[in-house]
């Protein structure tokens, strides 16, 4: 895996902090802006469920153009704050690495 | 397929629609409910449709135009903001897809917006409603039990969210609380009216991703090495009665399921988790290993695919996507039965098995 490409600036922090500004924003519960990166985001923890997760992994289509549900068949990624971040992050980060690519190539 | 386009809930707009004039301006006259329309609304919600409300007045208007026209509105979005976002929001909060939502209204700028912003909402003009009662997606082919009283079942839903807004513990708690009864049994020849609906009306818990026919299922009951089975739901709010089924086929040790569906009114309340943990349960008692899920992977599936997810389904790892190349079509899921699964909570009762 390369490193980030000269465009991408969006951190884990920085995705987490958006993740947990949607969590609020889906759930209407305005505390979960302070859910830690270890929380799990199904049972116990912050506790979505069918139609909350619904809703949220369609925020973050809208927000970050990652389609979670389409790329991780077992919705993994939804285990933690911390895991969706880092597979956000990833994907956010290899689709700039593909334009930039797919820019320099047709130069 | 042509039932997979029936309308479950109109949204109504109300000046110079369902109302004969503009409420506002005709204070402190109120306009009288448009005679046709309510009689087309009174119609559809005798088909199992319900209705709801998006309008550009305060919300005394939504209340007005319940008692002029006689009708239960089980949402009202009264504000200035886009129709579009109302229409979300309604369907959100009723947990369907706003695939599944009409409109009508008489302005066509805000039909001209939802339409772009939604397209798969049914758009109509006033006259347009005026027949929709002759029209395919209004007219479900068999009307319930259940359908007629999913008005108030909307609205006994409603009380349960206050409640547990209210409710200071667990979620399980809170369906402890509620008396909820969950019972799982093998389906009879009266059933197969009921289970043929869902499985038309299910869009976002529906496994085959498709309906099936009634003579279909009738045929399933009868044959060797497979099951039809129904979940009912009921708790001090309400009776919901059948909200789930699921079809079994028992193969040597591999057990599939080529249906399994619940209705969106049921979400939350642990329904598809207790089928699903029963489900791996018999099979293990038939001497089964595995239990396959075949399931549409969509946007609408991910639902069913949380579900699964929790109930300890995987897909097949030679299905798995990577960056880039995501997965669409039909995959299975399956259950390795050799692993610890968790016991069926106490509200679930499945008469005939121990």
């Amino acid at each position: 895996m390369t490193g980030p490409g000269p465009g991408a600036q969006a951190g884990v922090g920085d995705v987490a902090g958006e993740l947990r500004r949607l969590l609020a924003a889906t759930t209407g519960r305005p505390e979960l802006a302070a859910t830690t990166l270890d929380t799990a985001l199904f049972g116990g923890g912050v506790g979505l469920d069918s139609l909350t997760g619904t809703l949220l992994l369609r925020q973050v289509r809208q927000r970050f153009g990652v389609d979670v549900a389409a790329e991780d068949l077992n919705l993994d990624a939804l285990a933690t704050l911390g895991t969706l971040s880092a597979f956000v992050c990833d994907r956010v980060v290899s689709d700039q690495i593909v334009s930039d690519r797919s820019v320099n190539g047709g130069a | 397929m042509s039932t997979a386009g029936l309308v479950k809930c109109v949204v109504w707009d109300l000046d110079n629609t369902l109302l004969r004039g503009t409420y506002l301006e005709s204070l402190p006259d109120r306009p009288p409910a448009d005679p046709g329309l309510a009689s087309v609304a009174a119609e559809l919600g005798r088909r199992g449709i319900v209705h709801a409300i998006a309008t550009r007045n305060p919300p005394e208007a939504a209340e007005y135009a319940a008692q002029a026209t006689g009708c239960v509105f089980v949402a009202a979005e009264c504000g200035w903001g886009r129709k579009s976002e109302a229409l979300a929001r309604i369907a959100a909060g009723l947990d369907i897809s706003v695939d599944t939502l009409a409109f009508v209204d008489d302005d066509p700028y805000e039909r001209a917006e939802v339409g772009a912003a939604l397209p798969g909402v049914r758009v109509l003009s006033p006259e347009d409603a005026a027949e929709a009662v002759g029209w395919p997606e209004f007219s479900p082919a068999d009307v319930t039990e259940e359908a007629r009283h999913r008005a108030g079942l909307y609205r006994q839903r409603h009380r349960r969210q206050q409640a547990e807004q209210a409710f200071a513990g667990t979620h399980e708690d809170f369906l402890r609380a509620c008396q909820t009864e969950v019972t799982i049994a093998a389906a009879g020849p009266a059933d197969v009216p009921r289970l043929h609906e869902l499985s038309e009306r299910t869009s976002q818990f529906n496994s085959a991703g498709h309906g099936l026919p009634a003579e279909s299922l009738r045929a399933l009951l009868g044959a060797p090495d497979t099951d039809v089975m129904t979940v009912r739901l009921r708790d001090r709010f309400a009776d919901d009665g059948l909200v789930g089924g699921c079809v079994i086929n028992r193969q040597d040790r591999e057990w599939t399921v080529p249906l399994l569906m619940m209705s969106c009114r049921a979400i939350g309340r642990g329904v598809i988790d207790s089928l699903l943990t029963w489900l791996s349960g018999r099979a293990a008692g038939h001497g089964a290993a595995a239990v396959q899920v075949p399931c549409p992977v969509s946007e609408r599936s991910v639902p069913l695919r949380l579900a699964l997810a929790r109930a300890g389904f995987r897909a097949a790892a030679d299905q798995a996507a990577s960056p880039g190349r995501p997965v669409s079509g039909r995959i299975v899921f399956r259950s390795d039965l050799g692993a610890p699964r968790p016991a069926l909570p106490d509200w679930v009762t499945v008469p005939g098995e121990a």
